[in-house]
């Protein structure tokens, strides 16, 4: 396939956290508010003024201070992005709309503050409770929580209109982006798709990364792009894989997984699109803040809610990506030392394979993991018996021999 | 002739030298047998690689060793009623179930709490683990009465409500025909105190299904149980909670597959010092209470309720005081008894049964008079230790080691600070507000959730509060929660000159680091930080990887 245009533009703002969108923004006087999971409702970090950037930490070397502060026991994505924090690499931001949803995070992000580690008299991090459940009484939680810690922050630190107005018109924003990502990412269903899964990849996180509103343009004219794009003749891939789980922020695990034969065709995993990049919808009596509450905590896919129904819905859901993106397999994977993803792997692993009978690949990995080749030799083995099932049914039954 | 009556006469004399020689060696034998087991406080060690516990007793004195050996005989007693009760359910239930064995370790564990302890501490230890072992009897006398993989579906069993161990039982109080049973409290939890080895089998179960080592051993452990098959069947529904971590809740997914009950997940704010969180918690208290009266078809009975919260609101009283009277130059109540005992009475009883606070009401003399007399707490006292962060399972008395080997007493450990507030015992809306804010501070959550300066700067001001001059940071290595601030509690401890020994372990897995590696952490930072000599030598080093 022709190569897409700003692929390599795109690539090259995932290198920095303060990228040149970044700087461009803050130059025109705009606010960086940092965020590290989806249960900080992202849309609500970009009403006026503000522009939401999910962290990262690319180009991550050592962690060596940060496992001073942390332990090496704890999630390498929370220690790089402490790391990070104490090399300066955050000091643009205006705020941290920080959640307490998994205690690692919340640690890593404590460790910053506690150490004074963002400089700036306005600057504030917010530690918002987030409930385990959907309930009513848990979105008024929630939107309390957010009125109460990031709102009113925003609004006496640096004058932010959050008003209902505010928020309806950044989800306006927030679902132009939806749609071109959507599109793109329905191109992943077809049999011999028009767009890999780093391509993907790369186009969006570059929606998390950078202010929206800067980045608009660019995705229009690759969605344009590919609209227009022609496979190649032969298929790229010898098999379909989802990938389920943890925090991914590092595109060149899709790369990896790509370059061990398996097509990546639906991505859910924190940072990914599903959830996470489907239009918001409010009705006109709504209370605005409240309704994305609701739709953020319904739609969320972490392993963390332990209600029943949430817990059957997650497996639900990623058997029908499965099955909707026409893939051959399901790759679960867990941040190392993630606590969350590692129960949520070990039980669905082997229930999607025991019970549902599909075939399951479950691996943890380090926060950076591109050259790795014990990875590599998992996911092309796991290619492999993809493959042999593939034969198998097409004999319609086991082989022997 | 002769000369053959005078080879007889001089070998008889042979023998008689050689019978008396024997005599004396074997007087001596017993006499030094007699000393050793008279001047046991040098041998202490002995104790705890098993070399003696099975011989004979610890010597404390005719008086503490003749009270101490008939209260050995009462836990023995004890248990044997419990047996007596049930014989059938009680042999099916130690065949069924590997678990259960290792009560019978019970009489062992208690003696290992209670080495070195004289006078009134052995009296408070004494009581204290009674109440213990009666708490623990009843609850497997039910358990093997309600069990459904023993007894088939029965009538018990559908008067249970099954809760998550780590959830406080405080509720239950306002329903009297039910009976809360805390589901892996018999399998997992008192099991790990009793035998260091027990949860082995367990953690390895859920490690070669998939889950990662690294993960605490508790949950995992729970979950282990239940990949087993090795929980009890019983209950009408079930009440899980997100409390006290990330672990906890997560363990949840393998109980929900296995019990395959009607389950209410009670998820309290983790920021719970959020005055606007409270509206959210008394939501999730009543939302608990009316799926219960929906799965059992009763109804809460508030003056009940009230009743037991008065109970415990004297127990919380009384708890209060071992903290004040610890406060002062005179502690009475140090090692691990006040957590084991505090855990239980607020967590699994909360109130609903009136022999704990009898015997709060017992320990309160003894430890007032105690107090009043100025008695010392141990032989030697040195260091005023806090002990921080969650202690070892499979080490309970290790407070008990330091005291005994180096003079280091713990006067309180975080494990016993849970919420002490007295709850409302008259209007119903602000009594559920108390439970909430209670629950919400029970054992580890108080500190590990809520922020930093919950677990952080708290410590300091418990060092100011108990004038202690030691702190025993446990490095439970798989507790992130904890492992997150270690970093801070280092430079925070250097700026305030505070003695910081961290001694690691993975709470119920000795393979990862044994009970003698504790030790070491403590025997190198006293000899060469401290350039002290131990109290008692004999327990400085001493292998007990294979005991239980």
């Amino acid at each position: 396939m022709k190569d897409l245009k700003h692929l390599f533009y795109f690539e090259n703002l995932l290198q920095e956290a303060n990228n040149e969108l970044v700087q461009q923004a803050k130059k025109e006087g705009k606010l960086a508010i940092g965020y590290t999971c989806f249960h900080m409702p992202e849309v609500l970090l970009n009403v006026d003024n503000c522009f939401s950037l999910r962290m990262r930490a690319p180009r991550t070397g050592s962690l060596e201070i940060a496992t001073y502060y942390m332990s090496n026991y704890t999630c390498e994505y929370c220690r790089a992005l402490l790391e990070r924090a104490v090399e300066g690499g955050y000091n643009f931001l205006d705020g941290i709309a920080a959640v307490d949803a998994c205690a690692q995070m919340n640690r890593s992000m404590e460790n910053i503050l506690v150490q004074k580690l963002i400089p700036g008299d306005k600057f504030f991090m917010s530690h918002v409770d987030v409930p385990y459940k959907v309930t009513e009484h848990g979105v008024e939680h929630q939107a309390e929580q957010i009125r109460t810690k990031v709102f009113k922050k925003l609004e006496e630190n640096y004058g932010v209109d959050t008003s209902d107005d505010a928020i309806r018109k950044a989800v306006e924003e927030h679902n132009k982006i939806c749609r071109i990502i959507t599109e793109i990412g329905e191109y992943r269903k077809e049999e011999n798709p028009r767009i890999t899964g780093y391509e993907f990849h790369i186009l969006n996180l570059v929606t998390y990364v950078c202010p929206k509103y800067l980045i608009l343009d660019r995705l229009q004219e690759t969605l344009e792009e590919i609209r227009n794009r022609e496979p190649d003749e032969k298929k790229n891939y010898r098999a379909r894989v989802v990938i389920a789980g943890s925090e991914i922020d590092d595109p060149d695990f899709t790369k990896l997984v790509e370059e061990a034969g398996a097509l990546v065709v639906a991505d859910r995993f924190c940072f990914g699109s599903f959830p996470g990049r489907q239009e918001i919808h409010i009705g006109e009596e709504e209370d605005a803040l409240k309704a994305v509450c609701r739709r953020y905590m319904e739609d969320s896919q972490c392993a963390r809610y332990m209600s029943h129904e949430k817990i059957q819905a997650r497996r639900d859901f990623v058997r029908k990506l499965y099955e909707d993106y026409h893939a051959d397999g399901i790759i679960y994977e867990q941040l190392k030392f993630c606590d969350y993803w590692g129960y949520e792997r070990a039980l669905v692993s082997h229930i999607m394979q025991e019970e549902y009978e599909l075939p399951v690949l479950s691996v943890d990995r380090p926060y950076r993991v591109g050259s790795s080749g014990q990875m590599r030799t998992r996911i092309q083995a796991f290619v492999e018996r993809m493959e042999i099932k593939k034969i198998q049914n097409q004999r319609g039954g086991a082989l022997h021999g | 002739m002769d000369k053959k009556i005078e080879e007889l006469l001089e070998k008889g004399k042979e023998l008689k030298t050689q019978g008396s020689e024997i005599l004396k060696k074997e007087k001596k034998t017993v006499s030094r047998a007699f000393h050793a087991w008279k001047d046991m406080d040098h041998h202490k060690g002995d104790v705890h690689t098993g070399e003696l516990t099975t011989a004979f007793r610890e010597w404390r004195g005719v008086k503490d060793t003749a009270y101490d050996f008939a209260k050995w005989l009462q836990v023995w007693g004890d248990m044997s009623l419990m047996i007596m009760k049930n014989p059938v359910g009680s042999v099916k239930g130690l065949w069924k179930y590997r678990w259960f064995s290792s009560y019978l370790q019970t009489p062992m564990f208690i003696d290992a709490q209670l080495t070195g302890l004289r006078g009134p501490q052995l009296r408070i230890a004494r009581e204290h683990m009674r109440m213990i072992v009666r708490f623990c009897t009843r609850l497997l006398e039910n358990t093997f009465k309600a069990d459904e993989n023993l007894n088939g579906p029965n009538a018990l069993s559908d008067k249970i409500v099954l809760f998550d161990e780590m959830m406080p039982i405080h509720i239950m109080a306002g329903f009297p025909n039910l009976i809360g049973m805390p589901s892996q409290m018999a399998p997992v939890y008192i099991t790990s105190l009793l035998d260091q080895q027990m949860q082995v089998h367990y953690l390895d179960e859920t490690e070669n299904y998939g889950l990662p080592a690294d993960v605490c051993p508790l949950p995992s452990a729970e979950a282990g149980c239940g990949i087993a098959g090795d929980y009890p069947i019983f209950g009408k529904c079930y009440i899980t909670s997100s409390m006290p971590c990330d672990g906890s809740v997560m363990t949840n997914i393998f109980q929900d597959r296995y019990f395959k009950l009607p389950t209410y997940p009670l998820t309290l704010p983790v920021r719970y010092l959020d005055e606007q969180a409270v509206d959210y918690a008394v939501e999730e208290i009543k939302g608990m209470i009316r799926f219960i009266e929906e799965n059992t078809g009763e109804t809460f009975d508030w003056d009940a309720y009230f009743e037991a919260m008065e109970r415990y609101n004297k127990e919380t009283e009384y708890e209060q005081e071992k903290w004040d009277v610890n406060q002062t130059a005179y502690p009475q109540i140090t090692g691990s008894i006040l957590a084991i005992y505090r855990e239980l009475s607020y967590m699994a009883d909360a109130g609903r049964d009136p022999r704990f606070l009898k015997t709060d009401e017992r320990v309160n003399k003894i430890m007032m008079k105690a107090y009043r007399e100025k008695n010392p707490c141990a032989k030697e006292m040195r260091h005023r230790a806090v002990v921080w962060s969650c202690p070892a399972h499979y080490y309970a008395n290790f407070g008990n080691w330091a005291e005994q080997c180096w003079g280091i007493d713990v006067l309180i450990d975080m494990e016993s600070m849970m919420s002490m507030k007295f709850i409302n015992t008259e209007d119903k809306e602000e009594s559920l507000k108390d439970i909430a804010w209670t629950y919400e501070r029970m054992a580890m959550r108080k500190h590990t959730n809520g922020g930093y300066a919950n677990v952080l700067d708290e410590l300091w001001k418990v060092c100011e509060e108990f004038h202690a001059d030691m702190v025993i940071m446990y490095s439970h290595i798989s507790c992130k929660t904890m492992a997150g601030l270690q970093g801070l509690f280092d430079d925070q401890a250097r700026e305030r000159g505070i003695r910081f020994i961290w001694v690691e372990h993975d709470l119920m897995d000795p393979r990862t680091v044994s009970r003698r590696h504790m030790r070491e952490s403590v025997n190198r930072y006293m000899r060469t930080v401290m350039h002290e000599e131990p109290v008692d030598p004999s327990l400085e080093d001493f292998d007990d990887e294979k005991e239980w």
